[in-house]
């Protein structure tokens, strides 16, 4: 379930704080009617009265095949019903499917009213692509029961390309690929005009997470036996410890290569407690399900024949239901087209965020505002060392305006040069320069001291105008930056890219200049200490303190990273036992020093030094 | 000035400066409407962040509960087989004591599981009949036996207890 906020899809959780409903509906011996998750922790105890799966029965005849065979398969007792329908028994009442479906949205509709504290009177509500007309009614007549004014019913993997914005790719074809908990569904789309047209349908009603998850668990089951000699496939409570490992076990190998499966005292013999404790690799699992998921990508093959394309037609993939997740199904999907496919979006939540969508658009919400531009690339000055600082990040959204004080990089510095830069990279000098100015006229002070605001403001039409002001003089100098964003879309690409390829290399310069930096600061705070405090400070210290200031001005020429850090540290001890032994001696003047000293990070030379 | 020339023309000059109007008052009250719901937004998003923060300890929590678990039944072994002497059992015991004492510090309760069966609170799993004797396929009012401890976290079920029904 998603609503729009402000022009953007969110999912909405349900009462019990969960981001997902299952449609379970029962009748409990008291009387008392569950939906959801509760109707779902009691339907072992309530088997007969505990309704699941109803969409299978919607809007079929009783005579249909698909019915006939549920109807041997399902625990509640269903019967033909008006028209020729089927109805479902549910404690002593016989319910339509729509009717059973409604106290499912009912719920949901309660429970989004508790949670926005505003009445939900209009859905969108979503349905397997391959329902028939017949379906789509019965869906619609569900809402309307929960009291919902249904504005449309869409197709689930319309939902989901909506979601990734595909709607607007005109004549694109696109493959979604759902592998949910219990079932498997492939939709072959295509963007026509104004409408998203699904060219075929397939997959496998009973293929789904569980089965994965069920062989995992036989998988352990003989494992334990092989260990421990205890077969265990008929005790309940065991098996249920091992479907807990087995899930998570299952999610641990999306991240990593190999999982620790540990449940202790899983049973006991004669001899005492057993434990199952196994190493548990991504390769076992793979092979323990690979011939279900190239079962998947069978059915995803012959469905894209039927729609009359080859893979090589499909533009676009996207993956729907938590079982994507798994790796190997992303490879061979990506095997198949020749493409990676979309995954970015919660597959557990995509449809209903697509559903949010339509929901927007109907409404004017989404495409009707405004269209408000993002910055591609963030904008900054150059400090201290030559370090790019950022000013408004990328993707903020425009208009805005950013604030920030520097200072001084020198003592008696009298101007800084702003130099105004664009880019993700960490230096300035790797990113493209938009515009410099110079502030002058600023009073001899120490480095550090006079404050320096420079204020980068972005209007809604893309045009940025930097400002830096003293605000000690008031004197201030500004630039006006036309196209700003006037970036070509491969130029933004490729200077996103950069950052990515060099971010490891960028970081170590950017430690190299932040290291130096702050070697500098302390031999200046230290020169300092030891001008004013001449007198106090013991001969030998200052020819200690000279000579370490000395042996890191040497290394500072280096750009050994090490040898810079280590001569600082040196340097830092020395000056600070020193500056301590200076406070012993003044202890009302504590703290003074500690408020003067200069930050690098916030410091403007007078120029550029490169140029 | 062509602003004035514009404004100046025949029938430009009643239609211009009321169009102005009526886009000045369109304009103003999107503005408007934009701050209101950025403002509402914002309020939104606190409560929002509230309830995260609250509850943004819940994934390391559950993985604790679950090793607590299998101390639980540490303990009912040793207890069950008396290994390791009293002392040992208590030394446990007092181990066990202190988990509860942090999750309650933290606003999770151990769920009781008495009375009636509650799906709210309660999940039910299927145990054999031959392992139970007739206690299969039970109801709500039957007496409940804990299989696994269950937890609140902010009065909010963060995993039910799991029971088997026993008539």
């Amino acid at each position: 379930m998603a609503i729009v906020e402000v022009g953007q899809p969110r999912i909405l959780e349900n009462k019990e704080g969960m981001r997902t409903t299952p449609s379970i509906t029962a009748m409990g011996k008291n009387g008392e009617r569950y939906v959801g998750v509760t109707a779902k922790r009691q339907a072992v105890t309530n088997p007969k009265d505990t309704i699941f799966s109803a969409k299978r029965l919607m809007g079929r005849r009783f005579s249909d095949t698909e019915v006939q065979h549920d109807k041997k398969l399902l625990p509640y007792e269903i019967k033909e019903g008006a028209n020729n329908g089927v109805d479902i028994k549910m404690g002593d009442k016989w319910y339509r499917p729509a009717e059973i479906s409604a106290m499912v949205l009912q719920k949901l509709k309660n429970d989004a009213e508790d949670r926005l504290g505003e009445k939900i009177t209009e859905a969108i509500i979503t349905v397997p692509a391959y329902f028939d007309d017949a379906q789509r009614k019965a869906t619609k007549d569900a809402g309307e029961i929960a009291g919902l004014n249904v504005k449309r019913v869409i197709n689930e993997p319309t939902a989901a390309a909506l979601a990734y914005g595909l709607d607007k790719k005109k004549d694109e074809k696109i493959v979604v690929y759902d592998f949910g908990g219990g079932t498997f569904d492939i939709s072959v789309l295509e963007i026509g005009d104004d409408t998203i047209e699904v060219r075929s349908t397939g997959g496998d009603t009973h293929l789904g997470g569980d089965d994965i998850d069920q062989r995992i668990i036989s998988y352990f089951v003989e494992e334990f036996k092989k260990e421990s000699g205890v077969d265990i496939s008929k005790d309940q409570l065991a098996l249920q410890r091992l479907k807990d490992a087995a899930e998570k076990a299952k999610h641990e190998l999306s991240s990593t290569l190999q999982t620790e499966v540990n449940v202790p005292f899983l049973t006991a013999d004669a001899s005492g407690a057993k434990h199952f404790n196994i190493s548990f690799s991504r390769a076992k699992l793979e092979e323990l399900v690979g011939d279900l998921v190239k079962k998947s990508i069978d059915l995803t093959e012959q469905t894209v024949e039927e729609a009359g394309f080859k893979m090589s037609d499909i533009n676009e993939v996207i993956l729907v239901g938590g079982q994507t997740r798994m790796p190997l199904i992303v490879e061979e999907v990506k095997k198949l087209f020749g493409k990676d496919p979309h995954k970015d979006i919660n597959p557990d939540e995509v449809v209903a965020l697509g559903a949010a969508i339509q929901g927007g658009i109907m409404q004017g919400e989404i495409r009707d505002v405004l269209l408000l531009d993002v910055t591609p690339l963030s904008l900054g000055i150059e400090t201290l060392g030559g370090v790019f600082t950022k000013m408004i990040e990328k993707n903020t959204t425009v208009p805005t305006s950013k604030t920030q004080t520097f200072s001084t990089a020198a003592d008696s510095q009298p101007s800084v040069e702003i130099h105004v830069l664009q880019g993700e990279r960490a230096m300035a000098h790797d990113n493209k320069t938009l515009g410099k100015f110079i502030l002058d006229g600023i009073p001899p002070a120490p480095r550090g001291i006079p404050q320096i605001e420079v204020s980068f403001d972005i209007d809604a039409n893309g045009i940025l105008n930097v400002k830096a002001k003293d605000k000690a003089t008031s004197k201030e100098q500004s630039v006006r930056i036309e196209g700003s964003s006037g970036l070509t879309d491969e130029e933004k690409k490729r200077m996103t890219a950069d950052a990515e390829k060099f971010a490891a290399e960028d970081a170590k310069r950017k430690e190299l200049a932040e290291v130096k930096n702050l070697g500098e600061t302390l031999i200046y705070t230290t020169e300092k200490m030891v001008k004013e405090n001449d007198a106090k400070i013991k001969e030998e210290d200052k020819k200690e303190i000279s000579d370490k200031i000395q042996a890191t001005k040497e290394v500072l020429k280096s750009d050994n990273l090490e040898e810079i850090k280590k001569a600082t540290e040196e340097l830092s001890k020395v000056a600070q036992r020193v500056g301590g032994e200076l406070y012993k001696q003044q202890p009302s003047d504590k703290g003074q020093e500690a408020s003067a000293q200069p930050n690098p990070e916030n410091e403007i030379p007078e120029e550029d030094p490169k140029e | 000035m062509s602003d004035e020339q514009n404004i100046k023309t025949e029938d430009g000059l009643n239609e211009k400066p009321e169009k102005c109007v009526a886009e000045k008052e369109e304009y103003l009250n999107n503005w408007k409407r934009e701050r209101a719901d950025f403002l509402n937004y914002k309020k939104d998003e606190a409560k929002r962040l509230e309830e995260f923060v609250k509850f943004a300890n819940e994934a390391v929590i559950l993985e604790v509960i679950d090793i607590i678990d299998d101390l639980e039944r540490a303990h009912q072994n040793f207890v069950k087989q008396n290994l390791g002497g009293q002392a040992a059992q208590e030394g446990l015991d007092q181990v066990l004591k202190k988990f509860q004492d942090l999750l309650k510090k933290y606003g999770i309760e151990r769920i009781r599981v008495e009375g009636a069966f509650d799906p709210l609170l309660h999940e039910a799993v299927a145990v054999p009949s031959e392992d139970l004797g007739e206690g299969r396929g039970g109801t709500e009012g039957d007496r409940l036996e804990e299989l696994r401890a269950g937890y609140t976290m902010h009065g909010r079920v963060i995993r039910p207890a799991r029971v088997k029904i026993i008539k």
